[in-house]
């Protein structure tokens, strides 16, 4: 039944990617043209195109509308087919694509054909783990995501630090990974089966049952806490960021602090925001100690940084903390409450931050070139006059990323907080009120001290002269890309309402609730019921 | 003939194209030739004005029926050109009528509809406006050529005369503030306008500050007249802000006969200055209407008033009395204007002489009804328009600079017309109108004479330092000859007519009524200041254009007549600043026009005087006496300025008019010299104690705040830095570091567990 044609056909985008990767790959060797930048022309609008069938591929051929439907179809085992697992594989194509437009120039023309196929699949990797239902399949994902990249930031610039840092970031995934496959072991020994749906039943039973197994449970959360904030860099598994940052080029530095994240909040939104609430107080304040502990981290060590990307990895960190505040509120929320809020705004968050960060790393990757990237801060000195509109591209993203109106950034964070405050008035639980405020308070904290380090790039860049020219050879992919992800980042700031509705719609769907009237826009999934 | 309603929209709208037109072309396309769009969308804006006041004088003299007969009440004519509503919230407050109101407790809704209304007061603003600003426009493109700022002056001037159609068209309180606001920052761009001149920018940022206190009144004025009578609006309109005047004329009929429309939307909100309010009640609470005609005849209404009275109807007065005081410069508010004169002249022309100054003036006219119901207010209204113009007639005595002299002249003469509203009585209020309107023609002349004079001499206005220019400049000499003897109120020319109508005006509320005993004393003060206006004016006029001839270094060799654009226009005020005075005032047109307004229309009359409607019966001595007080004054200054000067300073001497100190060490010379030292004492009562303060402040600010502030803020980096330190580098310590974490969670857990 795991192979039925029903899977085949709902992951045939995935599997068209993974098909034109390999051709990519296959391709190049076959033909082995003397590579140079036309070479890399082609094969970087080829790959361009592979995603972009993939999109076709999943919203006009498979019918975009089906997944508007909240379902589970039951017996397609290790898939979810719902409007949550549509929507992040949209938010993966989306980055991905942008992704391969920033890496038109970077690294070497030999390796053209390598990088962009192993990005292809590391795009994979992150669509599978959206739309996995069971813990192997889940695990599978993240695997398909963590080895084609240590394998791209091995291919991103060959010298002693980068391969320092890609080592570091081989054995702390290894280590990471490891602990999490120990918590889906507990899982799986708790609920004997790996579907994550039962395992949800079983934790609330044994949960009403009060005892057995649900001993056990709290050990698999903080295993789970543990791989999964390696992913995404929360505290205190955040400290290989900074140095594989700063070892790693522009262009592999977004796709790290970008398609790591997006699979780990997804894993984070199903496995545990779903699956795991069941588990009482304990998981909720973990996640508001994780969030409060990972977001003063990452802002207070930002503002001693001087190293773009090192910065820039701190920046990650501590937007992954303002996340686990959703996570916090949905955990928190009681069951009986249909949608709080909590998850749709970490996924309206997610979607917010990846492409202000995607933007401001393609226009880094844009001002530098293959071989003299943009390093320190002060290098950006100037650029406002040099190159204006590089700079208001770096301009829009900070604000965003500081959460300022009106940007898309601030719906973020007002969406985030305002969920926490909502939680702290309606609940009656004086425990939840106090630490709720508190959470909110931090964070509100937290994003005033942030905004010193990002207006401070937007400082140097627009009230200082430049010292030396930046080389601003990154390649016209990587500039558009930096417009479009600034584009989205206005948009999004200027009308908001539709990110807020998909959201919702994606949290109504990951939790398994019908959409209420007028949510709900497409008819019934009829050839996928079949 | 053209549609009333375009006319009334293309008004403002010409010269908000000008203005629009010569900011985008301007600086690039335009250059020297920037006068052009301002010139002719004026002129077109003038041309669509007098249209109106045609049509409108037309309109009431045709006699009414039917439909026409409602919106044309009584002869009484509104025109609304609705244009959008600015802001709508439905059901926003519940509000209760005052008791002796038509209308009971109800949900109000917060409405601001932008509507521009014509009646005879507005037309005869916008005629007067546009006119005066045509003239100052063509006057400009001479007087500024060549100026750096060229086309920056026209686009101001542009919208200036926007603001200022706009203020006397719109039919909201709200929307007057706006326009009350937006001529305020024109003036204030405008007295900046050679913003390198640090007195020119400190002018600037007085007369913008100044005008603040008096905004505040104004604001706090409009405030409670919403309280009171739960609307803005001026007119009448319909809950769902219709302002079609046969639906709602229809609804007031509805209303009176004690119907209620079952649609709310439709129901009548009564403006503060419509037709509802204005009506009165007679002793059987049937609505009586009282018309211009009935007045005219003497007739009077019954004394039942719709307008709220007392104690909240004289705060309101005055508070719209204090935004008056700061926009015309009346006392204690006047000391912004004498240096608003740094702006170019013929902005102090049209300005700070002809229009925007009189807004006060206006507004008291518009909202006469409200000060109706309270004689306290008229009082005060009468009191502080004798007091400025007295104070500022005996402060222009002194002043050596032309334009100062000219501009105390104006506060001087805004004073005489704000005593005339003080009378709010029909015949006064028109007097006041009127005075405004001659004024208009005058004091522009004046002053662009005296910009012909600063033009030729090299921008030097110190009377000091040029004499004797009427062989140099015979133009202007003879138009400024003209203008002075209007101001000065001799007869024929116009400033006498109209002066007289005000002096008469108050002479008619000496003999009963509140306040009798008040309003001799304005009388007798308004005399004396006609005197004093005599004497200065020809002061300033002997002093530039007669005796020895003398120019100052900075004219050069070639002091000269200024350019046709200039002289045009002065020949052409000169010859209205002559003749429009007697004109109005012997057909009677000016008073029957005016009289069409609604507002002014259902004023009580004093009964048993034919009031100024042509006939002069009663006021023969007063205009006899006024003439020969200005003929004495312009002898005194004759005799000084022109006669044997050892004579002239054996009597100064004797007088010991300069030297010897009286008063306790200050003579009535420097007492006027020093313009009453009202700058020194608001600088010692106002300025130094809000420096003080402001330094206190900013030393707790700077200290306490800003400490406490920046101790915070290192805070974070202190935080940074320790955690900084755990970042050393090692994969092995980071590793540790993750399965740490994992193990302290799960103690903490297990101990919280345990507990």
């Amino acid at each position: 039944m795991f192979s039925d044609t029903t899977t085949v056909w709902v992951l045939w985008p995935e599997i068209a990617l993974a098909a034109l990767a390999v051709w990519i790959y296959v391709g190049n060797a076959l033909f082995r043209p003397k590579p140079n930048t036309q070479t890399r022309l082609g094969w970087t609008t080829f790959a361009a195109a592979a995603v972009a069938f993939a999109g076709f591929a999943l919203y006009w051929h498979q019918g975009g509308a089906v997944w508007r439907q909240s379902l589970v179809l039951e017996g397609h085992g290790p898939l979810a087919i719902d409007y949550f697992a549509y929507a992040m594989r949209t938010v993966a194509l989306l980055a991905g694509f942008l992704l391969v437009l920033q890496a038109s120039r970077a690294g070497e023309n030999e390796l053209v054909s390598e990088y962009l196929g192993t990005l292809l699949l590391a795009i994979v990797g992150v669509m599978l783990t959206a739309s996995a239902n069971e813990l192997i399949f889940l695990f599978l994902g993240l695997e398909m995501l963590s080895i084609p990249t240590y394998v791209l930031l091995f291919l991103g610039r060959r010298d002693g630090a980068t391969a320092e840092a890609t080592i570091k970031y081989f054995f702390l995934s290894v280590a990471s990974s490891a602990m999490l496959l120990y918590g889906f072991g507990f899982l799986y020994g708790m609920a004997g089966s790996t579907s994550l749906t039962e395992i949800r039943a079983a934790l609330e039973t044994s949960s009403a049952a009060d005892g057995g197994l649900m001993t056990m449970a709290p050990l698999a959360l903080i295993l789970v806490f543990a791989g999964l904030g390696f992913r995404i860099a929360a505290a205190p598994f955040h400290f290989y960021a900074p140095d594989v940052y700063q070892g790693a080029t522009h262009a592999n530095a977004s796709l790290l602090s970008i398609l790591p994240k997006i699979a780990g909040v997804v894993v984070f939104v199903r496995l545990v925001g779903v699956t795991m609430p069941a588990l009482g107080d304990f998981a909720w304040q973990l996640a508001i100690v994780l969030s409060i502990l990972t977001m003063t981290i990452g802002n207070v060590s930002a503002l001693w940084q001087t190293n773009l990307r090192r910065l820039m990895a701190y920046s990650s960190i501590a937007h992954s903390g303002y996340m686990l505040i959703g996570l916090a509120v949905a955990l928190a929320a009681s069951p009986a409450e249909a949608a709080t809020g909590g998850l749709s705004s970490v996924i309206l968050y997610l979607f917010v931050y990846v492409f202000a960060t995607l933007g401001a790393f393609a226009a880094f990757t844009y001002l530098g070139a293959k071989d003299r990237e943009v390093n320190r801060i002060d290098e950006l000195a100037g650029v406002a006059k040099t190159r204006p509109v590089a700079a208001a591209i770096i301009a829009v993203c900070m604000f965003s990323l500081s959460g300022i109106p009106p940007l898309a950034g601030f719906w973020g964070k007002l969406a985030l907080f305002g969920n926490a405050i909502r939680l702290a008035t309606n609940t009656e639980s004086a425990t939840l009120q106090w630490w709720f405020i508190v959470l909110a308070v931090v964070g509100v904290l937290n994003a005033a001290v942030a905004a010193a380090y990002y207006l401070r790039i937007v400082g140097v860049m627009y009230f200082r002269t430049a010292d030396t020219a930046l080389p601003s050879q990154g390649g016209w992919g990587a500039w558009s890309a930096a417009a479009a992800a600034a584009a989205m980042v206005l948009a999004v700031g200027v009308l908001p309402g539709r990110l807020f509705d998909n959201a919702q719609r994606a949290e109504l769907a990951v939790k398994g609730i019908a959409l209420p009237e007028g949510l709900s826009q497409a008819d019934a999934p009829t050839s996928l019921a079949k | 003939m053209f549609d009333v309603r375009t006319l009334l929209i293309l008004i403002p709208a010409l010269p908000l194209a000008a203005c629009v037109i010569t900011a985008l072309l301007g600086p690039r396309v335009l250059r020297s030739q920037s006068h052009w769009p301002a010139i002719v969308a004026i002129f077109g804006s003038f041309v669509c004005s007098a249209l109106l006041g045609l049509e409108i004088y037309h309109r009431q003299a045709e006699p009414t029926d039917g439909a026409s007969a409602r919106d044309t009440l009584g002869g009484v004519e509104v025109i609304p050109a609705p244009l959008w509503t600015w802001a709508a919230i439905e059901g926003a407050y519940p509000w209760t009528a005052p008791s002796n109101w038509h209308e009971g407790s109800s949900e109000r809704d917060f409405r601001i509809s932008v509507v521009l209304r014509a009646d005879a007061l507005t037309a005869m603003m916008l005629v007067m406006v546009t006119f005066v600003a045509t003239l100052v426009a063509i006057y400009s493109a001479g007087y500024m050529h060549g100026d750096a700022g060229y086309w920056r002056f026209f686009t101001y001037v542009s919208l200036f005369v926007f603001s200022m159609t706009m203020l006397v068209s719109v039919s909201n309180f709200l929307l007057l503030y706006v326009f009350w606001e937006a001529v305020g920052v024109c003036s204030y761009l405008l007295i900046g306008f050679w913003y390198q001149k640090p007195e020119a920018a400190a002018a600037g940022k007085k007369a913008f500050l100044v005008n603040r206190v008096g905004d505040f009144g104004f604001a706090l004025g409009l405030f409670l007249i919403w309280t009171t009578y739960g609307t803005l609006d001026f007119h009448d309109s319909l809950a769902n802000g219709d302002t079609d005047p046969v639906r709602v004329a229809q609804a007031r009929e509805e209303l009176q006969t004690g119907k209620t429309p079952a649609d709310p939307s439709q129901r009548l909100t009564p403006g503060v200055l419509g037709q509802t309010l204005l009506e009165t009640q007679d002793a059987g609470g049937r609505q009586m209407r009282r018309d211009w005609e009935t007045i005219l005849t003497g007739g009077q209404g019954p004394d039942t008033r719709s307008y709220v009275g007392g104690g909240v109807g004289l705060a309101i007065c005055l508070l719209l009395l204090v935004g008056a005081c700061g926009k015309s410069a009346q006392f204690p508010l006047h000391v912004w204007l004498p240096d608003a004169m740094e702006g170019p002249t013929p902005v102090s022309a049209l300005i700070h002489a002809a229009t925007m100054v009189t807004a006060g003036v206006y507004m008291i006219a518009r909202c006469i009804p409200l000060f109706d119901a309270s004689p306290e207010a008229q009082a005060v209204v009468a009191a502080i328009g004798g007091l400025t113009a007295l104070l500022a007639a005996l402060i222009a005595l002194t002043q050596y600079d032309l334009k100062r002299v000219l501009a105390y002249s104006t506060i001087s003469q805004l004073g005489y017309m704000f005593l005339a509203m003080g009378t709010a009585t029909a015949t006064g209020v028109a007097a006041g109108m009127f005075h405004l309107f001659t004024h208009a023609f005058f004091k522009a002349l004046l002053f662009l004479g005296a910009g012909s004079v600063m033009h030729a001499m090299g921008g030097v206005i110190d009377m000091r330092r040029f004499s004797g220019l009427r062989h140099i400049m015979p133009t202007t000499y003879a138009t400024f000859l003209i203008g002075s003897l209007a101001l000065a109120g001799m007869a024929p020319f116009s400033g006498f007519f109209s002066k007289d109508a005000v002096i008469a005006a108050v002479y008619d509320r000496t003999h009963d009524g509140a306040y009798a005993g008040l309003y001799s004393v304005l009388m007798y003060s308004a005399l004396l200041t006609a005197l004093l206006t005599a004497f200065y004016t020809f002061r300033a006029f002997f002093m530039t254009f007669h005796g020895p001839q003398q120019i100052p270094a900075e004219a050069g060799h070639h002091a000269h007549e200024s350019p046709a654009s200039m002289t045009g226009p002065l020949l052409t005020l000169a010859v209205l600043a002559a003749i429009i005075g007697g004109v109005l005032f012997v057909t009677g047109s000016f008073t029957h026009f005016l009289g069409h307004t609604p507002s002014l229309a259902y004023l009580s009359g004093i009964a048993g005087h034919e009031s100024a409607g042509g006939h002069h019966a009663d006021h023969t001595w007063i205009a006899v006496v006024s003439f020969f007080i200005a003929l004495i004054g312009i002898g005194v200054a004759a005799f000084l300025y022109l006669g044997d000067q050892r004579e002239v300073q054996a009597i100064s001497k004797e007088l010991q008019l300069r030297q010897s100190p009286r008063l306790r060490g200050v003579s009535p010379y420097q007492l006027s010299a020093h313009k009453f030292y009202f700058d020194e004492i608001y600088d010692f009562l106002i300025v130094r104690p809000m420096r003080l303060f402001a330094q206190g402040t900013y030393w707790i600010d700077r200290h306490l705040v800003d400490g406490l502030v920046n101790l915070v803020g290192r805070i974070p980096p202190a935080l940074g830095s320790v955690m900084r330190s755990l970042q050393m580098g090692l994969v092995q310590f980071y590793a540790l570091a993750m399965v740490l974490g994992a193990l302290i969670l799960l103690a903490v857990r297990l101990w919280a567990a345990g507990r």
